[in-house]
């Protein structure tokens, strides 16, 4: 049997990393001062603040570069560069909001099969590398995408990617080549 | 070889005499060669009679020495350090290999993927110890040897992910796939230390055995093939009678207890773990086993079920009790006494505020509402009249958070301080230059973010100062190394020994200057050296036709007067002659070291050489001496230093200031003081 390719597989991601930056220098000893949840890491000359309502976490650097981590989806993770961006202008910072860009995207995905690891390896050579003295995963990178994908014996496929289309279209080329190699329910 | 042309002068001609091994340039005389490599053989007589063969053994690997006179040098120098970097590799790589027990043609193998590396520039920015290593374990791999990455990494002492990832990605970019390991390769060397004696075959048939069936089981994908080992082992022995004891076989296998006992437990949930010995050797149990990890999997997924179904059920209870609680506490509000005044409903709102904020985490702007009114229904629309009444105080005193912070926690880094006011100013002005950009998207769209909540982000100014004092009791020892490390740098300053600890940079090699006059040689020099352009070099001319005759040691050795420097650096080499000659002290013995100083005891004008950098070695100067360019740069700056005393004229040395004040001739020698 071919492999279908509208296979209902969730794919669930898990999270969003985008930088932006605010054309001004930040004084980070106000932002840690005065911020309700922050940590000030002085050694390393980061601020990192954590917002709830999208739960997120910002790394804010002197220079006004922010990266911010955690969110689970693309709209998500402006909306909360676009809250913090807000909440530095309340403290007093003259912020613009530009160079917007995701740069991460971590996804999940579950096959409803187990896979055979050295197998699948063995036909994949160039791309997957399969370490099990290191790390029980299957190393998959599709270069052309950009992404790297984890696969595990137990189905489930870790993918990281520039962008959510980047990821869904990895785990669709991905899809036929771990067909190949699952390990059938007797 | 034919076509070749002359170095010197350009020209075609080139003898080659095999005899000698040299390559001459008939024209101009310059040999391009010597040394060449000859098919030749000679004979030649040794001192008992005999005769022995001419020649030089060349190795195979590294670059046969062939140095070219005159030039060149830069060429020889990469051969130089690359051929040394082989060698090195390959004496580590026999180092490491010997006690790892490879055979020849694996330390070989190993050496040409060493090469391989070499050649992609993979070594650079990576201990070589790592990289040898990676080397070998992928011999090991490609040869199906027994070594784990863990006995090279218990031989290096580095960590073995690291060992890992250098490994992996010298396989990925010297394109070479390694054969996935297969635990049975181990079994044999682990029982070999296991001492089972005359058993020992037999016993690790068994343990093979084993093996494959937890293959079949699907316990071994993704897991450590060591582990697997042990535990195989561990039963095998214990199904021919031998006593071996975990620690026994971890210590040899190099796993965890718990590892191991994991491995066990999951062997035995196989029914594989039901049959007897001797039913084991004979029969294959057919079915297969789902890995273990699934199992586990489902477990939790199930687990996960019935969670949820609970808390569905506990959810329901919570919520009429909630319902009971809010009923108390209505009758109880209605009850109480009103209105104490303004201060009563002030402390109503902190206290309930407090609730809030210390409350669930979580709470949303609705849930809040919803939780205000269910609290505190009439009481509270009564004082802020608006929904979102909570935040309002909040705001208030957000807002009214004084500026004289500054003043509570002292005097905070301004940008002039910090020295990036330039860098401020670039993005004052960038910002203002891409206004155009801005409204487009450097605005933020306002759309959708409570400015309410974000306000509760800001502390006020009481917690701003507790925070403080908590963070720097949290950061005390990052802050006293800071201080201690400023003090440090300040004393140093003051001391004048303040060394910036910039990297090393490795020391240019540099051309040897070829000139025919002193004259030249200077100023090919300063061309090379990019020093002033402010000396007139006419002037320098000059200086020469006038002087006596230069000491001659040395004239031929220096073709380099002192360079100028900033204070305490390396030693300032010799003066060239037309500076030599006018101070008619040199010292003697001078000659090629640098760093020792002619005395200047002449006043005569050649005091001009102040351009040439006469030392004064006047411990005096050394304290008013200044980093300049042009011609005072010259002068001693390394003045205090070596004092040799070989001023043993009796002549007042002349300082530097004087003698620049003094002169006059023409030539920019007036202060060009700075820069």
């Amino acid at each position: 049997m071919d492999a279908d390719s509208d296979v209902a597989l969730d794919i669930l991601i898990t999270n969003v990393v985008c930088v932006f930056r605010t054309r001004c220098h930040l004084n980070l000893r106000k932002i840690a001062l005065e911020g309700a949840n922050v940590i000030y890491k002085r050694d390393v000359g980061k601020v990192l603040m954590k917002l709830r309502k999208p739960r997120i976490t910002a790394t804010i650097w002197s220079s006004g570069k922010i990266i911010c981590t955690g969110a689970t989806s693309e709209e998500e993770a402006k909306f909360g560069a676009r809250r913090l961006a807000r909440c530095l202008q309340k403290l007093g910072f003259q912020v613009i909001f530009t160079d917007y860009k995701v740069v991460n995207v971590l996804a999940v995905c579950n096959m409803p099969f187990e896979i055979r690891l050295p197998e699948f390896t063995k036909n994949n050579r160039p791309h997957a590398s399969y370490e099990p003295e290191l790390h029980p995963a299957v190393c998959y990178r599709i270069k052309s995408l950009r992404a790297t994908l984890q696969i595990f014996s137990t189905g489930s496929i870790t993918v990281t990617g520039p962008n959510v289309k980047a990821v869904a279209t990895a785990v669709e080329q991905i899809y036929p080549f771990v067909f190949e190699s699952r390990k059938e329910i007797l | 070889m034919t076509g070749r042309v002359c170095r010197g002068c350009g020209g075609t001609d080139i003898e080659l005499d095999s005899a000698r091994g040299d390559a001459v340039c008939t024209a101009c005389g310059s040999v391009l060669e010597d040394n060449i490599i000859v098919s030749e053989v000679q004979f030649v007589e040794n001192s008992g009679g005999g005769a022995s063969a001419v020649g030089q053994f060349v190795s195979l690997d590294g670059a046969g020495k062939t140095p070219t006179l005159g030039g060149g040098f830069h060429v020889n120098l990469g051969k130089e350090s690359r051929a040394q970097t082989l060698q090195n590799g390959r004496r580590q790589i026999h180092h490491l290999g010997n006690q790892l027990q490879l055979n020849q043609h694996c330390l070989d193998t190993a050496f040409n993927f060493f090469k391989m590396a070499v050649s992609k520039h993979l070594t650079r920015g990576r201990k070589m110890t790592h990289v040898i290593a990676a080397c070998l374990y992928l011999v090991c791999r490609t040869e199906g040897t027994p070594h784990m990455l863990l006995d090279l990494s218990d031989l290096l002492q580095v960590n073995v992910y690291v060992l890992g990832k250098t490994f992996l990605l010298l396989a990925r970019e010297l394109c070479i796939n390694a054969p996935a390991i297969d635990p049975c390769l181990y079994i044999p060397r682990f029982a070999h230390l296991l001492e089972f004696g005359e058993k020992n075959h037999e016993v690790s048939m068994t343990a093979l055995r084993l093996l494959q069936r937890m293959k079949r089981d699907w316990m071994h994908t993704g897991r450590r093939p060591s582990g697997l080992c042990g535990a195989a082992l561990l039963v095998a022995a214990r199904m021919h009678d031998f006593r071996r004891t975990v620690k026994e076989v971890i210590s040899v296998v190099k796993v965890c207890e718990s590892t191991l006992r994991k491995r066990l437990t999951e062997f035995e949930d196989t029914p594989t773990s039901q049959l007897t010995v001797d039913e084991f050797m004979k029969i294959d149990l057919e079915e297969e086993c789902d890995p273990p990890s699934y199992t586990a999997g489902q477990k939790k997924l199930r687990l996960q079920q019935l969670e949820q179904v609970l808390s569905k059920k506990l959810e329901e209870v919570e919520g009429e009790i909630s319902t009971y609680q809010d009923e108390i506490e209505i009758e109880l509000e209605n009850s109480r006494p009103r209105a104490k005044g303004a201060l009563a409903s002030l402390n109503q709102d902190g206290s309930m505020e407090d609730a809030i904020l210390f409350g669930e985490e979580d709470t949303e702007d609705e849930e809040l509402e919803v939780a205000a009114s269910h609290l505190n229904k009439d009481f509270y629309r009564e004082l802020c009249g608006t929904p979102g009444g909570s935040e309002a105080p909040v705001g208030a005193e957000g807002d009214s958070r004084p500026p004289d912070l500054e003043a509570l926690l002292g005097p905070l880094p301004t940008a002039a301080s910090l020295g990036i006011s330039d860098s401020i100013r670039e993005c004052i002005s960038s910002q203002s230059g891409d206004t155009k950009d801005a409204s487009g998207d450097g605005e933020l769209d306002l759309s959708g973010i409570d400015d309410l909540e974000i306000d509760r982000y800001i502390l006020n100014e009481a917690e701003t100062r507790v925070k403080a004092e908590l963070w720097m009791r949290e950061n005390a020892e990052y802050l006293q190394e800071q201080r201690e490390k400023e003090a440090r740098i300040a004393k140093e300053k003051e001391l004048g020994i303040y060394k910036e600890h910039k990297p090393k940079k490795s020391g240019k090699r540099k051309e040897p200057i070829l000139a025919s006059t002193a004259g030249e040689a200077i100023e090919r020099m300063l061309e090379q050296k990019k020093l002033s352009s402010k000396i007139n070099y006419s002037v320098l001319r000059d200086l020469n036709s006038k002087g006596a005759g230069p000491l001659p040691e040395e004239a031929p050795t220096q073709g380099q007067p002192r360079p100028r420097r900033p204070p305490r650096k390396s030693r300032a080499r010799r003066p060239d002659p037309p500076s030599s000659n006018v101070g008619k002290r040199l010292r003697p013995a001078m000659s090629t070291q640098p760093a020792k100083r002619a005395a200047v005891g002449e006043t005569a004008p050649p005091e001009s050489n102040p351009a040439l950098g006469a030392e004064l070695p006047r411990p005096g100067v050394a304290a008013t001496v200044v980093v300049e360019s042009g011609p005072v740069s010259y002068h001693a700056e390394e003045e205090a230093e070596d004092e040799e005393a070989e001023e043993e004229d009796g002549e007042p040395c002349v300082s530097a200031l004087q003698m620049m004040g003094a002169d006059d001739y023409g030539c920019d020698g007036d202060e060009d003081d700075g820069y």
